[in-house]
């Protein structure tokens, strides 16, 4: 899965590969990790893009995200977040900012797409890290291996493809109640429902 | 500090970008304040990150990488000039509202009640944007909502009959709810509200209103 010659990370808390060439990209301009880092994320980010209805721009997209990754690296802080993690959210919002730009011009969007939406680790003061940040996407990836089938489908659809939950109910024709039972049963494995809410 | 947090469903939409703008604002001033929900946050854009992963993956084309190096070739400060403008950034806030939010144009509605329609500053999102200003210790008119409407705290806090809203705090509201706000504590209680459709009053001052959050 790499090219690195490093042992992969094991122990938790550990820098995973491609954080740690994410981060010699950040902090040398390391051009041999950044072609590394292309050649991983950039056919990910093409069905990304592709999967969200951008077909005809996707490999402006691909693009895109790259220069950002290029531009903001030195900011990466692996202990933040994993650099598969801090790549989506740059492809989301690059995502999102061109959805933006091909309705507005910039003069009136007073919002930027980064206010809006945050990239881990930036804007952030807290100098902690977050052990919980290091080990939630392997815990992620471990959990979701265990769901069944009918829950990744409705994930998928609304990380993939942006779709509301009621856009995937329409889609599969199952209730609004069905995806949102999914939905939470799925949240719940990965424990990100909130267990202490008191409203 | 803060006790009322966004669903988690809505922080997943939040995640995967799926949110209109005005609604994403409300989380992001949420997550600005909320370690908690931020640590949820970051979870879900794992979550996104796993998923991308494991999707079909397209092959790009061989020239790609060697356009991408011209172009950060061309602009050699690039980095540089990414620093030093994320050290100017303002907060979201700040940048849409200014430093004082007392000084705004406020709209005087009624008794206790000020509006500011902020909406122009989301153009081509088909929601409604509006800052209420609720006057220390003073009341808004009972009212329900025809969608949803979300609010967040973003000055002083106010009571209803669902609880205590303070700064930073994050309540959805539908058709079912009822209620009649007051401004608790010594500050003039502000909120900012997403509205996607307008608010239905049920008291006596209805005609008077209207229209008071819209």
């Amino acid at each position: 899965m790499t090219t690195l010659d490093q042992k992969p990370a094991r122990a938790e808390g550990r820098k995973d590969p491609w954080s740690q060439m994410l981060e010699k990209v950040g902090k040398h301009q390391d051009r041999q990790a950044y072609h590394a880092l292309f050649e991983h994320f950039g056919p990910q980010i093409k069905y990304y893009a592709m999967a969200n209805g951008l077909a005809s721009h996707a490999e402006e997209l691909v693009q895109e995200v790259f220069v950002s990754i290029w531009r903001r690296s030195c900011l990466y802080d692996w202990r933040k977040a994993a650099a598969s993690t801090w790549i989506f959210t740059i492809a989301r919002n690059q995502r999102i900012d061109m959805l933006r730009k091909m309705k507005r011009t910039s003069a009136e969007m007073p919002v930027e797409t980064e206010d809006l939406w945050q990239i881990p680790g930036e804007n952030e003061d807290e100098p902690v890290t977050s052990l919980h940040r290091l080990m939630s996407e392997r815990r992620v990836r471990e959990s979701l291996s265990h769901l069944p089938e009918e829950q990744i489908t409705v994930i998928a659809k609304v990380y993939m493809e942006s779709k509301s939950h009621q856009m995937v109910a329409d889609e599969l024709n199952i209730p609004l109640g069905t995806v949102k039972s999914r939905v939470r049963l799925a949240l719940n494995k990965l424990k990100v429902i909130l267990q202490d809410q008191n409203v | 500090m803060t006790r009322h947090h966004p669903d988690t469903l809505t922080l997943m939409e939040y995640s995967a970008g799926n949110l209109s703008e005005p609604h994403a604002l409300c989380i992001r001033l949420h997550l600005d304040q909320c370690p908690h929900c931020r640590s949820r946050v970051d979870t879900l854009d794992s979550l996104g990150a796993v998923m991308m992963e494991s999707q079909p993956q397209v092959d790009v084309s061989s020239d790609m990488f060697d356009s991408i190096l011209s172009r950060i070739d061309s602009e050699p400060d690039i980095t540089e000039k990414y620093i030093s403008a994320q050290a100017r950034r303002m907060s979201p806030l700040q940048k849409l509202l200014g430093d004082d939010l007392n000084d705004l144009p406020w709209k005087r509605q009624l008794g206790d009640v000020s509006v500011l329609d902020i909406s122009e500053k989301f153009p081509g999102q088909s929601e409604q944007v509006v800052l209420q200003k609720l006057a220390a210790g003073g009341k808004a008119p009972a009212h329900t909502h025809r969608g949803d409407e979300t609010t967040i705290v973003l000055q002083g806090a106010f009571a209803d009959q669902k609880g205590v809203f303070n700064q930073w705090d994050f309540v959805v509201l539908n058709q079912e709810d009822e209620h009649k706000p007051v401004a608790v504590g010594c500050e003039d209680c502000i909120t900012l509200s997403v509205l996607s459709a307008p608010v239905k009053l049920t008291g006596t001052f209805t005609r008077l209103l209207n229209p008071f959050i819209r």
